[in-house]
């Protein structure tokens, strides 16, 4: 108990440090609102000495010092009240976030649980059967596609799948004939559009999940206790899952909370590339135009999840292993 | 621990496994069914003969209702809704009446709109001067909405039958234009708004060619509105808008009209389609700015030496790949501005790479060439640090090819490029040496003088200047500048613009370089008649009232 209390602590403290760093950090960057929404009018045109006094007055200046801002923060953390975007004045941040999140959820949450699923697998029997070209060969081809940038194989797969073949769309989430709804038509055009950055996703975060699995289960396979169940004359299928992969997870399954923590970041330059109105691409907007409330609740509702898996991760490892507990 | 948690915990891991690839599974299946009907993306939305396909707002990456015309961040089909009293072609200064019928400038501080009175609004209602006056209300009492400043030129707005009187705070002709680009709203509907400042206007009613159709997050089409008072004049029956204009998205679907930057302009939107055409007129000229509060950039001769060291078309074809050329000294923007020149200003006002005079010049100013580096009087070699924003690569490309020209004059050259708001905020601050920044394009010399030139904007370094970045103060410019904006006949509009030309061209306040473009991509395919360099009388622009000009200006292909 005094573990997990320990525990609960530590993530509160965490918490509230990252809400804080949450307010400062956007406040330290150099120029201000007004500056980057001028910056952006002024490479469509000359912009009238007048502009700026409107914009300001728009998008309303921060009154009060750092501390009453700060004070006024907390309260809308509490409150879950962010007020309203500058770059998409006067949308509210609240529902920019909740029109962007369930694109992002579906797309790079299901990718992530994909490829941690498959790549595990894939893993295993790698390593049960290294040296062979089972092994070798998603070993060789998930190190060398781990090491592409994600926007490289993005835009490779743009260009000939997208644009060269046309075979799958080019950008967006959905095209503009359908309505959004759990309707057929949708449904089948949101896959569609998705299949290009879910591709990317996939094939760039599979070699990781490969690699450590086979890595660490190469480890475990030379174990004593797998040893001696080899010689008891169990099935080697037991012997690979039940004894080996089993106490191989752990490292993978560590990764696997945090990727799923950082699924709610959504995948900023796949999203990005692929026009996908996902909250990567929403922070991009944010923060290319200084726009701290969508900054904030962003980066707050990214923390914060991170901060929960691995507090998850944290209390299963609690119950997995109990040397931990010590 | 026990048994059973153990077997608990095994079943559970077992179900996330199992729902995993349950998952996998659903996803990989719908690929396989969904990939042929993947290429439909490709046929685009211009399906009928007078639906025109139009990029001319970008969602990022989709849209957000808002058609409140006098917010930044609204909608751009906003422009094709409502209309102001007069619309400005940027490109010859000239303005064309639209909900005035006619405009007389009664003297340099009174102008009388004189107004349609066959104009409505889509919903029915007469439009009348009653909504001319509200909407002048309505900008004064919230300065947010007041993206022109007109209140900053106005002082009183009176309405008498179809005549509104507009009197002017000083003598102030070319205030006329500004406050004609006026969008009017309906008083019937907005008097009752809360907030303007705030109010989306989700559901827009103008007086304009066209209406709001449907609104989706991913497109939303205009359609023509058939009560408009020049209804005949208005080619299109619907424009479809769609959010996502990335650069394969325009040379993949067949737009009719497009506005975007793109490279090798004739080998992907020219090759694209059959009828595919482009005009990429000047839209302002792209210069340094030299901090004139700093040394040695104070010195008038350090600056004609920058001037004179520079290989103008060199740079113009590094940073616009050759779109656009390269920008005379004079600060007007040609051929629009033609009429204006200057005989006395020699060879167009344009300045050509000169290694020896430039050398003369620097000398001048105390720097001379030792062993191949330009040193001051303080015996170090003369450096320059040149500020421009990150990710603006056409400005990176053409502060490139300047440092290369410097440096082969001796001089070291650094290149910082913070983010584009930190950027903005080291200009406005005067905390920068030489900037890259653009001026002009208003349509009007007098204004893109004023805004550059005028001591009025020049803040001390350290605060925020609107304009006049380089903080050029003289009190001999600020009276032709006054006197400028109190002439009413043209003859001397002309002589004050030519002295304005000899100022730009003696005291180099500004390095101009080149022309910064507009970048219109259009297809004749189903409509013709777009502006082009034989015929001028509009911009390519898609995100401003220009909008109408070209709206009201198009034919059907073959009719």
């Amino acid at each position: 108990m005094r573990y997990f209390l320990s525990r609960l602590g530590l993530f509160a403290l965490t918490a509230w440090a990252a809400i804080t760093l949450n307010f400062l950090l956007p406040r330290l960057m150099p120029g201000s609102p007004a500056d980057a929404a001028i910056a952006r009018l002024a490479q469509n045109g000359p912009v009238d000495p007048a502009t700026r006094a409107a914009i300001e007055a728009q998008l309303g200046v921060p009154t009060g010092g750092l501390l009453a801002q700060y004070w006024d923060y907390l309260g809308n953390v509490l409150t879950l009240d962010f007020g309203v975007s500058y770059t998409f004045f006067p949308a509210s941040v609240a529902s920019l976030v909740g029109s962007a999140l369930p694109f992002t959820l579906v797309l790079v949450g299901l990718v992530t649980v994909a490829a941690f699923v498959i790549g595990t697998l894939i893993g295993v029997l790698a390593a049960w059967r290294r040296g062979s070209a089972l092994d070798a060969l998603p070993t060789l081809s998930g190190s060398f596609l781990a090491a592409f940038p994600y926007f490289w194989t993005a835009l490779l797969l743009l260009f000939f799948l997208g644009y060269t073949f046309q075979l799958f769309p080019t950008s967006g989430a959905y095209s503009p004939y359908t309505t959004p709804g759990l309707n057929g038509p949708f449904l089948a055009d949101a896959v569609a559009h998705a299949v290009l950055p879910a591709v990317t996703i996939l094939l760039t975060s599979l070699g990781g999940w490969i690699l450590g699995m086979r890595n660490a289960m190469i480890g475990t396979l030379g174990d004593d206790y797998v040893t001696f169940a080899e010689a008891n004359g169990l099935r080697s299928r037991t012997v690979a899952l039940r004894y080996a992969a089993r106490n191989a997870i752990l490292p993978n399954l560590t990764g696997f909370g945090l990727a799923l923590g950082g699924v709610v970041g959504g995948s900023l330059l796949v999203e990005r590339v692929f026009a996908y109105p996902g909250v990567g691409y929403l922070l991009f907007n944010a923060v290319t135009n200084q726009d701290f409330p969508l900054m904030q609740a962003l980066f707050l509702m990214i923390t914060l999840s991170v901060l929960v898996a691995n507090f998850v991760v944290d209390t299963l490892y609690g119950i997995l292993d109990p040397r931990t507990r010590r | 621990m026990s048994p059973t948690r153990t077997s608990t915990r095994r079943g559970r891991l077992a179900t996330a496994t199992g729902l995993g690839l349950a998952a996998t599974l659903v996803v990989s299946g719908c690929t396989g069914a969904q990939a042929p009907q993947g290429a439909e993306g490709a046929e685009g939305g211009g399906q009928g003969e007078g639906t025109m396909l139009f990029a001319g707002d970008a969602g990022s990456p989709t849209f957000t209702r808002n058609f409140n015309p006098y917010n930044s961040t609204n909608r751009k089909g906003a422009f094709h809704i409502y209309e102001p009293l007069t619309v400005l072609n940027t490109v010859d200064g000239e303005s064309t009446p639209f909900l005035a019928s006619s405009v007389e400038q009664v003297d340099a501080q009174t102008v009388v709109f004189t107004l349609r009175e066959d104009a409505t609004w889509t919903d029915g209602e007469p439009f009348t001067a009653d909504d001319v006056t509200f909407t002048f209300d309505l900008l004064r009492e919230h300065p947010a909405l007041d993206l022109d400043g007109v209140w900053q030129r106005l002082e009183s707005v009176e309405a008498d039958g179809t005549q509104v009187t507009m009197r002017f705070a000083q003598p102030d002709v070319p205030a006329t234009d500004i406050i004609g680009g006026t969008v009017i709203v309906p008083e019937h509907l907005w008097a009752d708004v809360e907030d303007p400042v705030s109010f989306a206007n989700e559901e827009p009613v103008g007086t304009g060619p066209f209406a709001l159709g449907d609104f989706g997050p991913n497109q939303y089409t205009l359609v023509k509105n058939q009560e408009y008072w020049q209804a005949d004049a208005v080619a299109a029956d619907e424009l479809v808008i769609p959010a996502s204009n990335e650069q394969l998205d325009l040379v993949n679907n067949g737009y009719d009209w497009a506005y975007a930057f793109i490279e090798d302009v004739e080998g992907t939107w020219v090759s694209a389609n059959e009828g595919n055409t482009y005009w990429f007129p000047p839209g302002g000229t792209i210069s340094l700015l030299p901090n004139l509060t700093q040394a040695p950039f104070d010195d008038v001769d350090f600056r004609r030496g920058l001037s004179l060291a520079l290989d103008r078309e060199a740079v113009a074809d590094a940073a616009a790949s050759g779109y656009t050329d390269a920008a005379p000294q004079s600060g007007l923007i040609l051929p629009g501005q033609q009429e204006l020149l200057d005989e006395e200003v020699p060879d167009e006002g344009r300045v050509a790479q000169d290694a020896d005079a430039a050398l003369e010049a620097f000398a001048a100013a105390g720097y001379t060439q030792e062993g191949g580096q330009l040193v001051g009087p303080d015996g170090q070699q003369a450096t320059i640090a040149i500020t421009t924003a990150n990710g603006y690569t056409d400005w990176l490309r053409g502060v490139q090819e300047v440092q290369r020209q410097l440096q082969a004059l001796g001089i070291a050259v650094t290149i910082e490029q913070p983010q584009p708001a930190a950027y903005q905020q080291a200009v406005d601050n005067g905390d920068f040496q030489l900037a890259m920044g653009g001026f002009g394009g208003t349509g009007s010399f007098y204004r893109d003088m004023n805004q550059l030139l005028n001591s009025e904007f020049a803040e001390p370094v350290g605060t925020t200047a609107a304009s006049n970045y380089q903080r050029f103060s003289d009190p001999e410019v600020d009276e032709l500048l006054g006197r400028y904006q109190a002439a009413v006949d043209p003859a001397e509009q002309e002589e004050l613009a030519g002295e304005l030309q000899q100022v730009m061209y003696d005291q180099v306040p500004v390095i101009a370089m080149y022309y910064g473009g507009l970048w219109g991509l259009f297809s004749d395919a189903k409509f013709t008649g777009w502006p082009s360099e034989e015929d001028p009388y509009a911009t390519p622009i898609t995100y401003d009232s220009n909008v109408l000009l070209i709206d009201t200006n198009l034919e059907r292909a073959g009719s």
